[in-house]
């Protein structure tokens, strides 16, 4: 396994006190299909944590029996430390934003943001004081009579937010809470909804299959696969050291290398592969003459028409592909070996940075501290 | 553009159809039909309904017939008698109805195709069988007074024949298929969905039912009612043989002022009434219904 080059420091002024907590959780549908298998997790008070993967990953599954609208078929969940397992999903002190937003077409925003709290036979005027207090969070005051289908998706998307917040729930899930939005607007969304859940101070489990909502919204992130968890921490741990060389090629762009560790020093390893050889400046749990991946992101890979100095962490290839995003452009490279590498380069000018065309010759070359190892 | 000329023309013609039917076979019979309640025999054509003075036309109606069906008791009983056993029927149909619709559209779906034959199994009999059946069911030698008598539940025969019991059997029986048809449609198409988040928001599964479903299934329940309520005012042949001589229905009335009295402008009338009944009543709601909506 890779160890990090810089110890983990925990920036992030969370207080350790633990809200929910699964325990070994197994849902098998129709009595074969493991939709969730063997999950055991903690959520903190007032974080935000994100589950991620791709469809059909367990996640929603897993967001599922926290709301209580499925029973898991192994395993216990408890909130606050109560056990609630059995507890059916209307007794539970969790509300969900859902992803279809799930709002009621025959009542009006006011209606629905009001719905819950009816439901608690709240004194009628402490009602109104916190849906009002809820539309205005939501910026929604203007649209309180309307209905649901007179509303944008944006708009739509808030109230779901101000019902599922009204009744102060103890933990808030949202399942894929930007999915149905354009990416324009998902972008200036996604901070206004951190902005609001940070404001109520709620706890949330946050379902998402993109990774780039859940680097931005959530402070801990648990990667999703089959039924299981690959890997749980921060978004920059993930990114920068992930454990596998799954959760590196589901989280961003990556480019594999294969190969063997040659040199196991303390402080370096040096990794030969078909194009190139790796020197990586820390060491690492395993073995000389170990079979290794180095994975390598392509922003961290630079570009240029002169061989670069030394023998160690460069490579050579032709440009086959030139997929121009505007703000960057990413470079698609052969080697001699076959395969191809992937290069990102900032577009800092308004010309193409390094003047590289389809069928130019050119070097690759990256830092000693750029790449992952990995035995997974 | 030619071709969307002509795709807006067929357009026409395929919406044209349904009017020009209309047209022909709603619209027109009913002016007739109007035209006939306000002349005094039926042959009167419209020319001799117009007399000329000074140069300048009047049309001579005769209100007389609708002057008597307000004025005579049994008319009015009649309606009244006839709208009771229709809101009757209605409403057994709707408490019958529902829970059926409701759990035929959460059966397992491999499941639903057969329960909605099961449904519509009846209508691959004859109407007039199916109201005879009954007959033979509850007459006082029938079938189940004679069950229940060797059983000996019951000593003497049960009055289950030619009285409001065997009419609103009747009428509850033939029409329960147009209720469940179109609940099942609406609440088959029900979003789930909504049922959990009302869940999620501390609703239990009782309440949800009546602050969810209900409401969210209220376009079926209406297009129920009216298929059922409708057809059911008019009603004339299960009065006439499961119904009794305290069953008062418009449409056995209808019947003899057409065939045993011959008086067809009265029977035009009667029909004329009948039809403002029912039409004024579900156009004002309508209209209100509408107006609540853009509100």
């Amino acid at each position: 396994m890779a160890t990090a080059p810089k110890p983990q420091t925990d920036s992030k002024a969370i207080t350790k006190e633990v809200l929910l907590r699964v325990e070994g959780v197994t849902k098998i549908y129709d009595g074969t299909v493991k939709a969730v298998d063997n999950v055991s997790l903690t959520v903190n008070k007032g974080e935000i944590f994100g589950l991620l993967g791709g469809s059909g990953c367990g996640k929603s599954t897993l967001l599922r029996m926290m709301a209580g609208f499925e029973k898991p078929t192994k395993g216990k969940i408890f909130l606050d430390n109560q056990d609630i397992t059995d507890l059916p999903s209307y007794q539970r002190p969790i509300n969900m934003m859902f992803q279809s937003y799930a709002l009621f077409p025959h009542l009006s925003v006011w209606e629905n943001v009001a719905f819950g709290l009816k439901r608690d036979n709240m004194p009628k005027d402490e009602i109104a004081k916190r849906v009002d207090a809820m539309l205005t969070l939501a910026q929604l005051n203007k649209y309180a009579q309307r209905k649901p289908h007179q509303l944008s998706g944006g708009q739509q998307q808030r109230v779901a937010l101000a019902r599922s917040l009204a009744k102060r729930p103890k933990l808030l899930l949202l399942d894929e809470p930007l999915g149905a939005l354009d990416k324009k607007l998902r972008e200036t969304t996604q901070l206004e909804l951190v902005n609001i859940i940070e404001e109520v101070g709620v706890t949330c489990v946050l379902v998402t299959h993109d990774q780039e909502e859940a680097m931005t919204m959530a402070s801990r992130i648990a990667v999703m696969s089959e039924g299981y968890f690959l890997q749980i921490g921060e978004p920059d741990v993930i990114y920068e050291t992930p454990n596998s060389r799954q959760v590196a090629d589901f989280i961003g762009n990556v480019n594999m290398f294969e190969g063997e560790v040659i040199v196991d020093e303390p402080d370096h390893i040096i990794v030969k592969c078909d194009e190139c050889t790796h020197y990586v400046g820390h060491g690492f749990t395993g073995n000389k003459g170990m079979a290794v991946g180095v994975a390598l992101r392509p922003e961290k890979i630079m570009l240029s028409k002169d061989k670069p100095k030394g023998e160690y962490n460069w490579a050579e290839g032709v440009v086959t592909e030139i997929v121009y995003f505007g703000d960057h452009t990413t470079y698609h490279l052969k080697t001699a070996a076959g395969h191809v590498i992937k290069a990102q380069e900032i577009n800092n000018t308004r010309d193409l940075s390094c003047g590289l065309t389809w069928g130019d010759h050119a070097y690759m070359h990256w830092g000693d501290l750029a790449m992952i190892v990995l035995t997974h | 553009m030619n071709m969307l000329k002509n795709l807006f023309q067929g357009n026409k013609l395929v919406i044209g159809i349904p009017y020009g039917w209309f047209l022909l076979l709603v619209a027109i019979p009913l002016l007739i039909v109007m035209k006939i309640s306000l002349s005094e025999m039926e042959a009167t054509s419209v020319s001799n309904m117009i007399s000329w003075t000074n140069g300048l036309p009047t049309l001579k109606l005769n209100f007389a017939n609708y002057q008597f069906i307000f004025s005579d008791a049994l008319y009015v009983k009649t309606y009244i008698s006839s709208i009771k056993y229709a809101l009757i029927t209605t409403l057994i149909c709707l408490a019958i109805g529902y829970p059926f619709a409701y759990f035929m559209a959460r059966a397992p779906k491999h499941v639903q195709p057969t329960l909605l034959m099961l449904i519509m199994l009846p209508f691959w009999t004859s109407f007039l069988l199916r109201i005879y059946a009954w007959k033979t069911l509850l007459v006082s030698n029938g079938v189940i007074n004679n069950v229940l008598m060797s059983l000996h539940v019951i000593n003497a025969p049960l009055e289950m024949m030619n009285n409001s019991f065997s009419l609103t059997i009747g009428m509850v029986y033939s029409y329960l298929p147009f209720m469940i048809l179109p609940l099942y449609a609406n609440l088959s198409k029900l979003d789930l969905r909504y049922l959990e988040a009302a869940a999620d928001l501390g609703t239990s599964p009782f309440k949800a039912f009546w602050l969810i479903t209900v409401p969210l299934s209220k376009a079926g329940i209406i297009a129920g009612s009216m298929l059922v309520f409708i057809p059911a005012v008019g009603e004339f042949v299960i009065p006439e043989l499961l119904g009794g001589p305290d069953t008062l229905m418009i449409g056995r009335v209808l019947w003899d002022e057409f065939f045993s009295n011959n008086d067809w402008p009265m029977a035009a009338a009667v029909a004329v009434v009948m039809i403002a009944l029912i039409l004024v009543p579900m156009a004002i709601l309508n209209k209100a219904e509408a107006k609540l909506e853009e509100a």
